[in-house]
């Protein structure tokens, strides 16, 4: 008897294994909410402080900070311009590539999407590139960058300022969010019941084209490039190395907050900054929690699957493209290759300026260059290993904090807490409603009044970088989780299996594959990120790849090698994303297109 | 009570207290009434090597900074920012625990902000031999001159002739429809030479002949009306805008500018590095011009301090000062020194009409208004 109440009195100290668990699930969301809210309110607060502003102070007074509302009408324009790019260019590929049967379809899925884990830097380095004066746009006319002939024509009809620069912008931002459209509509088209449009088509309500695509097409696939643009809005919204480069003249209010983040926050010293920072952070974040909502509203309707019948049998049905279908698809890809061959083939050319003409040769001394660097910039050898290291920390982070995040929000589900699980849902999306320049200004001003000694810390990037990248490990894992199949863990538990072994077999198994695929996600974002780590940059001494192209670009160029050292380090930094990216690809399931 | 409860509480807790806990109103107000000079500096963990804070077009080179290395022993490491708004913003930053030891880039019009807010300490180079016009403004210890050169505005004469324009002879010109859009300016909320030209057009519209036609604010918002182009740094508007420089050969440029703020050594720089061609020239305007000089200093909280001062010393002594011009494109702070002939290099540097009504009291009093009036002023949305 007393052996048994001493059992029960152990059993009752002995914590059970689900409180273990529910203790470190606890743990860990409070470190992530902690980890990701304690920068920005600190940064805030010290904002409030330095300008003696309140909150409605702050978002009251937009208008009267410098550049404020110009960076405002100018964002909104274009990212909407963008957005609509995106589905004009996007809509048609996704629909040729959706409705037939294509040889080495995730060849092709892999070539439309691999702008999307581009760098930024990389992608800007490819446009301008391909715009310069002996780019390929301007030996047929249309420059994009001087402004000259059917473009300076333009301008001057029309009045408008620099529209050779907006065209370089929204197509840029059309070509990064392509593979959004792509993994959005493709996999709702198909898989669609073709007999849902040849019975219309015999309706008065589908006898022609206009009727079925009211009473078809826009119901269908509506809500999905919806969805789609929503996502290129936000992300043409926070644009910053691509607006940086391409858009000189003009502010978006994230560049407009680049440019003064430096001088933000210091307590009397150029006040204007820190009232700028404050005012434009407070109304891009509403702006962007608003997009994300609606963008959440769309992506509830978008997943009220209509389709219901195997993709392959519907491809069968549509049989082998045509040519239109062919002709789409190549110029597609070849949209999406430009600005990369355009990046190889000018790291290896310089120019040459004889008798006032310039003329560019082919050298290898870009390349040396870019290995060696010298005292002002880095070398490439030197960054990129910077940049692995970071992008390793910052996977060794992300990816275990995204994992259990995920398994929370599944649990939650699972358990009834549908509104707690939505709500951890949303804030593990909030890095993303901050932008990335957002989060590493409250990294650099929450920071300093905190801790200015870790200003001297050569991991500081990785904090940033941990809360951009966590977001896209839980988008990738949530589903994982979603797709699992119960029985097998039930089945390990019936087996008696230990516990670590019934998780090995009934679930670590099936989420092997996500895991790569956030894995080599987390590892390419961060290594292309550039908005957190340019700010952190200019105030310490992290260089990064993307950073040290940034840095390159921006030199004082009479140095005619400096322009193929920067490309160099630009394809460096492609063909290791590259390299990652088709390793995930090699882990991503077959029918595995949507999320990141 | 319910456990979904509990855990919002503990939720709500958790994060309130982690906000809120450690920012205490007491932590908060000494932000507020933070004294520049009382403040508590960490001096930087000295790891052996010579840290320097500079601007990105500081034109050392490697070789130079080798010979440094053979002679001292000592290494050296830059830390390169975008322009000398950049140098400041960054010593003011890590003002409490900074980052390097040196500082090389800060001129006369951001010099006394840097020494108001004792970001500097003093150094152990004498400053004799320097040249009287490099002195005149700041011969304190706190920092040492190590190149000057006189702001004024540069202009494409072959693109004023194709377009049949006249050459300015008033600033006011600048504000006629001729010109519109066809100027580009240096913001001077970040860039060195675009705040030493502001400080040109307070001299310009403070003193005769300017002041008979309006202020200063008036004229900046004139040029603003008048389509002129804002950029951050120096290096966007020469190199990106403006028609008569290097950068029409350059990957990137824009052009649309046939003005801009530059040294009226500009065209000097421009023939010396394309063999005695240019067709950019400097405008000498009376009082339109303004002297700058760029100073080297240690900053407080340096760990390097020996090696900071044998760097200015190194960098300011004849030997290597007498090369400023082919460095750094600027003149050499050292008496007995000149632009060399090499290409037309000292042909094409016009002298400014420079005045001397702009002192360093003046600025430390009075740039922090300027720059809220030229803000203002070119506000046209």
């Amino acid at each position: 008897m007393i052996l048994v109440a001493g059992a029960t009195v152990k059993q009752r100290l002995k914590p059970s294994q689900s409180q273990v668990q529910k203790s470190f699930r606890t743990l860990v969301v409070a470190v992530f909410l902690i980890g990701t809210m304690l920068p920005f309110v600190y940064a805030f607060i010290r904002l409030k402080m330095v300008t003696g502003w309140t909150v409605w102070q702050a978002l009251s007074g937009f208008d009267t900070v410098y550049g404020g509302s110009e960076a405002l009408r100018f964002t909104l324009l274009e990212a909407f311009a963008s957005s609509m790019l995106t589905v004009i260019i996007g809509l048609p590929i996704a629909w040729f590539l959706s409705r037939h049967q294509w040889k080495r379809i995730r060849l092709l899925r892999a070539f439309l999407a691999v702008p999307f884990v581009t760098p930024a830097i990389v992608a800007a380095m490819g446009f301008l590139s391909l715009i310069r004066q002996d780019g390929i746009l301007t030996k047929i006319g249309i420059d994009l960058r001087l402004e000259e002939g059917v473009i300076g024509w333009f301008a001057e009809v029309s009045g408008w300022q620099h529209p050779g620069h907006f065209i370089a912008l929204i197509t840029a931002h059309a070509w990064f969010n392509l593979s959004l459209m792509i993994r959005f509509v493709e996999p709702t088209l198909s898989s669609l019941d073709p007999a849902w449009e040849e019975q219309l088509s015999m309706l008065p309500g589908g006898k022609t084209r206009i009727s079925r695509l009211k009473n078809l097409w826009i119901p269908v696939i509506g809500p999905a490039v919806l969805c789609a643009a929503s996502l290129s809005f936000l992300f043409s919204f926070t644009s910053f190395a691509l607006v940086k480069w391409l858009a000189p003249t003009s502010h978006t209010l994230e560049s407009l907050m680049a440019e003064a983040g430096s001088s933000a926050g210091i307590a009397g010293y150029r006040i204007e900054s820190s009232e700028l920072i404050y005012s434009v952070a407070l109304l891009q974040f509403l702006i962007l929690l608003l997009t994300l909502w609606i963008t959440a509203l769309l992506q509830k309707r978008y997943s009220e699957r209509l389709s219901l019948l195997s993709e392959q049998g519907v491809r069968k049905h549509h049989g082998p493209p045509t040519r239109l279908a062919k002709l789409v698809i190549l110029l597609g890809i070849l949209f999406t290759l430009l600005p990369f061959v355009s990046v190889l083939l000018s790291s290896f050319q310089a120019r040459k300026i004889t008798n006032g003409s310039v003329k560019y040769e082919w050298t290898l001394e870009g390349w040396s260059n870019a290995w060696s660097g010298d005292l002002s910039t880095m070398g490439v050898g030197e960054a990129m290993s910077n940049s692995i290291i970071y992008a390793l920390c910052t996977l060794l982070v992300a990816l275990p904090l995204g994992w259990v995040l995920a398994s929370t929000i599944f649990k939650l589900e699972q358990s009834g807490w549908s509104k707690s699980s939505k709500l951890l849902d949303l804030a593990c999306m909030l890095p993303l409603a901050i932008s990335a320049l957002m989060v590493g200004l409250g990294v650099l001003l929450g920071g300093l009044r905190w801790y200015p000694e870790m200003f001297n810390w050569f991991l500081l990037p990785v904090y940033p970088h941990v809360l951009l990248t966590v977001p896209f490990v839980v988008r990738v894992m949530l589903p994982a989780y979603h797709s699992l199949d119960p029985a097998y863990a039930e089945q390990c538990k019936m087996l008696k299996l230990s516990p670590l072994r019934t998780w090995h077999h009934g679930t670590f198994m099936f989420l092997r594959g996500p895991a790569v695929v956030a894995g080599s996600l987390t590892l390419a974002f961060s290594l292309g990120e550039f908005g957190a780590s340019w700010l952190l940059v200019r105030s310490g001494t992290w260089d990064t790849l993307s950073i040290v192209v940034d840095q390159l670009m921006s030199r004082p160029n009479f140095d005619p090698l400096i322009h193929p050292t920067a490309m160099a380090a630009a394809t460096m930094l492609m063909l290791l994303t590259f390299a990652l990216f088709l390793l995930a690809e090699r882990f991503r399931a077959h029918d595995q297109r949507s999320g990141f | 009570m319910n456990s979904k409860i509990k855990a919002y509480l503990f939720f709500t807790l958790l994060l309130t207290s982690s906000v809120s806990g450690c920012l205490s109103e007491e932590a908060l107000e000494s932000l507020e009434s933070e004294n520049p000079c009382t403040s508590e500096i960490q001096v930087r963990e000295s790891d052996g090597t010579l840290k320097i804070l500079t601007y990105d077009i500081a034109g050392f080179s490697d070789e130079l900074i080798a010979q440094f290395t053979d002679e001292t022993g000592v290494q050296v490491e830059f830390i390169r920012t975008d322009d000398a708004g950049g140098i400041l913003d960054q010593m003011m930053l890590t003002k409490s625990a900074p980052l390097a030891d040196l500082m090389i880039g800060l001129d006369n019009t951001y010099l006394p902000t840097a020494i108001q807010n004792c970001l500097l300490m003093e150094h152990s180079v004498s400053n004799e031999s320097f040249t009287a016009t490099s002195m005149e403004f700041y011969d304190g210890p706190l920092a040492l001159p190590f190149d000057e050169g006189d702001v004024c505005l540069n202009y494409d004469e072959d693109a004023l002739a194709a377009a049949n324009m006249s050459v300015p002879t008033s600033l006011w010109n600048l504000t006629e429809a001729e010109w519109n859009g066809k100027m580009t300016f240096p913001s001077p909320m970040t860039s060195s030479p675009g705040r030493a030209f502001l400080a040109a057009t307070v001299d310009y519209f403070g003193n005769s002949p300017g002041n008979e036609s309006g202020n200063m604010s008036s004229w900046w918002n004139a040029v603003a009306q008048n389509g002129a182009i804002f950029t951050s740094g120096w290096t966007e508007s020469y190199v990106n805008y403006y028609t008569g420089g290097y950068g029409e050969y350059m990957e990137g440029h824009i052009g649309g500018a046939y003005l801009t703020v530059s040294y009226c050594h500009s065209p000097g720089v421009e023939a010396y590095f394309s063999e005695n061609y240019t067709h950019s020239t400097s405008l000498v305007l009376p009082r339109a011009s303004f002297h700058q000089v760029e100073y080297t200093g240690i900053i407080n909280g340096a760990a390097e301090v020996d090696a900071a001062n044998q760097f200015i010393e190194f960098i300011t002594s004849i030997e290597v000062n007498a090369n400023m011009p082919d460095y750094n494109s600027m003149y050499s702070v050292r008496n007995d020194t000149d632009l060399p002939e090499t290409n037309g290099y000292r042909y094409h540097a016009d002298q400014a009409n420079v005045s001397t009504a702009i002192t360093q009291d003046l600025i430390e009093q009075n740039m922090d208004d300027w720059l809220e009036s030229w803000q203002n002023a070119v506000r046209i949305n």
